[in-house]
């Protein structure tokens, strides 16, 4: 058994962010490269960076069977690196470092699990594998790598002894491994205070064979404090994790005149082990650039939101204060202005912070899809569509599995099983998985489509039957009912059980986590034609522009992009059917009137159509009007979710999705036109 | 530091002692909870202070439709959107009109959190263990599944509610 070190706990969930990102970087190029079957030389070089860092911070951590992973694959690529053409000729290559990536994502898993006490993988195999991967290309190879860094082994560098700098031997603890990583990690961390001017040996970020050098001889940095002095960046080296000694081999003393500028040394003189890293941006003045991006706690921005929420609730309590009506405050309503811009915008800010494109959750799919690919001999492409489409954090996160089981079934179920039949169909030989997501009024939808056979409706109904899951005559079902029965529980026509989908589980399930963030599941599908899953999620959290409509007392949002119009009524427009169904005929087309007080239970409403206000909705794919008492205005409204309480009653199914905050601090209800017609 | 009177001594001697009689009686009759009295008809009832988030003078009210009638409706509590629920109601009693002293009690139970109309609010009482007598055994009394146990502390006999029966689903429509 094994643990965390203690004192790394608090770097424990930034190394499971870094490593889960660059893994998915890492399938990213691969699935990329692989498609091309060529691997451009930036490519290498990142997945060479991607293994190294994880190679790094693992060892950082103490996992030491992740770190040798990774070290054997790096080895690989850094055999590929000399030789990219190789690996046309070696697919394996792609196999086996597919293989590593999933055998990361499993341990990081375990460890996350428990991180107290978790039982170390033994990847010896993989290793093996990799070891005999390298040896393969290596014999494919008909030069030898050169070791580039042990030749330099010679005495001190030359910009040793430079005016105002300080010539240091540092020694690592024995056995603590990548020695050459320790030497990069301790020049990294002297970087806000000083500046290397030179180290040897020079490569140690690259180079996995300084390590051995510098456990002979030590590893030498030339440097100079940037502020203060020399002495103080001793401290730094002294108090690096397993820096065992060191020695201050050389001190030059600035000349008392000379200015820093002149003696320091120009840029192009740095050592090539700061090179501009992605993880590591190397500041040109130490501390003058920092890196751009940082990772927060989710938490820490939802306090954040709950704040500005109340800063604006409170700043139109305070604007809108009975106390100052009636007096003429210049100065104060210029200030309240300014105050109301800047919340307005503060608030943007906030909301867009949390924000996030949905791209991250679509591009895990290409590896689903490849997977699949190759497991189930089809020939598939993964097509992406509006992959910024920005959603909130955590609906992002919720997301995946749904999205997961959808492209699965999609390959599994959806394309047809061979080349020639999709062919004798006249469609291409190779099939498409789509994945597709925009905002439509308050929502995203996602649609996960195929264009393989589509849905057999006769089958479905049938298995449906068989299974016992009608509760009418088979004949009454329309086509749309019996699609939707493939999100029934305990339903797959799928004779077999593959490895993938094909259990019955699933795409209940998926119904279900879908619901569980707000959103519903529909099905559609056209014979030979393909089938689409479509996901429509709300924006929780989302600024909306809402409507303000008032019925009664009470004051309801509509969200605007739902409303196509808004009239007041003519008497002559009016007309009933015989079940007394109240209809408009605006411009020769007849709509469904709604009255919202009727429909809402609300006493005190205007009930004379041509009194109040009718607005034109699109209700999912149906036009109809709704009445209200009057229109007030529009608002940028904060939708939020009805609080857990009140999920337990219908209030969704009646046409009313959330609410909002108003600006004097009440609470209005946002309808939801998708579902007003519903009973 | 001033020197020390006799007086001082003395009061610090008196506070030993009352803390360790008080110590003894809490050993004896231990303090089986904290609750959050308040009045509802002329009644004193308490919820358990450890579900109590806040207490609020009542705001405007937004009506929800499709709930029971004793739910009233959504409140904004800083931003967070809370239903209330009012207790009269709640127990089949009618309502009354509210005064500046009617207020509502936010609290959290299994994660949900509900706000409580009540008249007025009272106080905290610690409850010793011996002044617990259990719910009298009577059926058809309304308020009654809602009960946890009856309590007589030395300021008065109050009902202390069963939260989270109180805000449960399993509410049987009076």
């Amino acid at each position: 058994m094994a643990r965390v070190e203690p004192g790394m706990e608090s770097m424990l969930d930034m190394y499971f962010f870094e490593t889960g990102s660059l893994l998915e970087q890492l399938d990213e190029i691969l699935i990329r490269t692989e498609s091309a079957n060529a691997f451009a030389e930036e490519d290498i070089n990142e997945v060479f960076r991607i293994m190294h860092t994880i190679k790094g911070s693992s060892a950082m951590m103490g996992f030491d069977n992740l770190q040798k992973l990774a070290h054997k694959g790096e080895d690989l690529f850094f055999i590929i690196r000399e030789k990219p053409e190789l690996v046309k000729d070696a697919r394996f290559v792609y196999e086996l470092i597919f293989n590593v990536s999933d055998l990361y994502k499993a341990e990081i898993e375990i460890i996350q699990n428990s991180p107290e006490d978790f039982e170390p993988t033994d990847f010896s195999d993989t290793i093996t594998k990799l070891e005999d991967a390298a040896k393969r290309l290596k014999a494919m190879e008909s030069g030898e790598a050169v070791d580039a860094g042990a030749a330099e082994a010679g005495s001190l560098p030359p910009e040793s002894g430079a005016s105002g700098t300080m010539t240091v031997r540092v020694m690592f603890e024995s056995g603590c491994g990548m020695e050459n990583l320790r030497a990069f990690l301790l020049l990294n961390k002297m970087k806000d205070d000083a500046e290397i001017i030179a180290c040897l040996p020079k490569d140690v970020e690259t180079n996995a064979s300084t390590a051995a050098f510098i456990i002979e001889n030590g590893f030498v940095i030339v440097f100079k404090a940037i502020e203060g002095k020399n002495e103080d960046i001793l401290k730094i080296i002294e108090d690096a994790v397993n820096v065992e000694s060191y020695e201050v081999i050389d001190t030059a003393q600035p000349k008392a005149e000379e200015k820093p500028e002149q003696s320091a040394p120009k840029p192009d003189e740095k050592p090539d082990t700061a090179k501009p890293d992605k993880e590591q941006p190397e500041p040109k003045k130490a501390g003058a650039q920092k890196q751009s991006l940082i990772s927060v706690n989710l938490s820490k921005l939802d306090h954040l939101h709950d704040i500005v929420g109340e800063i604006i609730t409170t700043e139109s309590m305070v604007l809108s204060s009975p106390d100052l009506e009636g007096l003429k405050l210049e100065s104060f309503s210029k200030a309240a202005r300014q105050l109301r811009k800047l919340t307005d915008e503060l608030q943007d800010t906030v909301m867009s912070i949390r924000m996030v494109p949905l791209a991250g959750a679509f591009q895990k799919m290409g590896r689903v899809v490849r997977d699949m690919k190759v497991k189930l001999n089809k020939d598939a492409e993964l097509v992406l569509e509006g992959e910024d489409t920005e959603v909130d954090k955590s609906i992002v996160d919720m997301l995946g599995d749904p999205l997961m089981h959808l492209v699965r079934n999609c390959m599994d179920h959806g394309i047809e099983t061979s080349a020639d039949e999709r062919i004798s169909l006249g469609k291409p030989a190779k099939a498409c998985v789509k994945l597709s997501a925009r905002n439509s009024s308050g929502e995203v939808i996602i649609t996960v489509s195929d264009d393989g056979g589509g849905i057999d409706t006769e089958k479905v109904l049938a298995k449906a039957e068989k299974s016992g899951l009608l509760t009418r005559p088979a004949d009454e079902y329309s086509e749309k009912e019996i699609l939707n029965m493939i999100l029934l529980p305990g339903f797959s026509t799928n004779e077999k059980v593959t490895e993938y989908s094909g259990r019955g589980v699933g795409m209940d399930v998926v119904k279900s986590n879908i619901e569980q963030i707000g959103g519903t599941l529909n099905v559609e599908s056209e014979r030979h034609k393909g089938t689409s899953f479509i996901i429509k999620i709300p924006l929780t959290l989302a600024i909306i522009d809402g409507m303000k409509l008032e019925v009664g007392a009470t004051v309801f949002t509509i969200p605007i992009t739902s409303v196509k119009e808004s009239l007041m009524a003519n008497k002559d427009q009016l007309l009933t059917d015989t079940a007394g169904n109240e209809m408009i005929m605006i411009r020769g087309v007849c709509y469904p009137i709604i009255r919202l007080h009727k429909r809402f239970g609300i006493e005190n409403a205007v009930t004379d159509l041509a009194e109040g206000a009718l607005l034109t909705v699109d209700a999912g794919g149906k036009d109809v009007c709704l009445f209200a008492d009057r229109l007030i205005g529009e608002q940028p409204v904060v939708v939020k979710p009805f609080p857990r309480y009140l999920t337990r009653y219908n209030i969704k199914q009646l046409g009313l999705s959330g609410c909002t905050v108003l600006g004097d601090g009440s609470i209005s209800l946002i309808i939801d036109a998708n579902n007003i017609l519903s009973d | 530091m001033p020197e020390q009177t006799e007086k001082d001594t003395f009061d610090e001697l008196l506070d030993l002692r009352m803390k360790a009689q008080l110590e003894q009686r809490d050993r004896i009759d231990p303090i089986e909870a904290k609750v959050l009295t308040f009045r509802i008809d002329g009644q004193t009832y308490a919820v358990e202070i450890d579900c109590v988030d806040e207490i609020i003078e009542l705001p405007a009210v937004t009506a929800v439709p499709a709930v029971p009638e004793y739910v009233m409706g959504v409140i904004n509590v800083r931003s967070r959107v809370v239903p209330v629920m009012s207790v009269r109601k709640r127990f089949g009693k009618e309502e009354i009109p509210y005064t500046d002293r009617t207020c509502v009690l936010i609290i959290t139970v299994a994660g949900m959190t509900v706000g409580l109309i009540a008249d007025s609010v009272s106080d905290v009482v610690s409850i010793r263990r011996s002044c617990i007598s259990a719910t009298p055994d009577i059926q058809n009394v309304n308020a009654d599944k809602f009960i946890k146990y009856i309590a007589e502390p030395e300021s008065g006999r109050c009902l202390v509610l069963d939260a989270e029966r109180l805000i449960g689903a399993d509410d049987v429509t009076v």
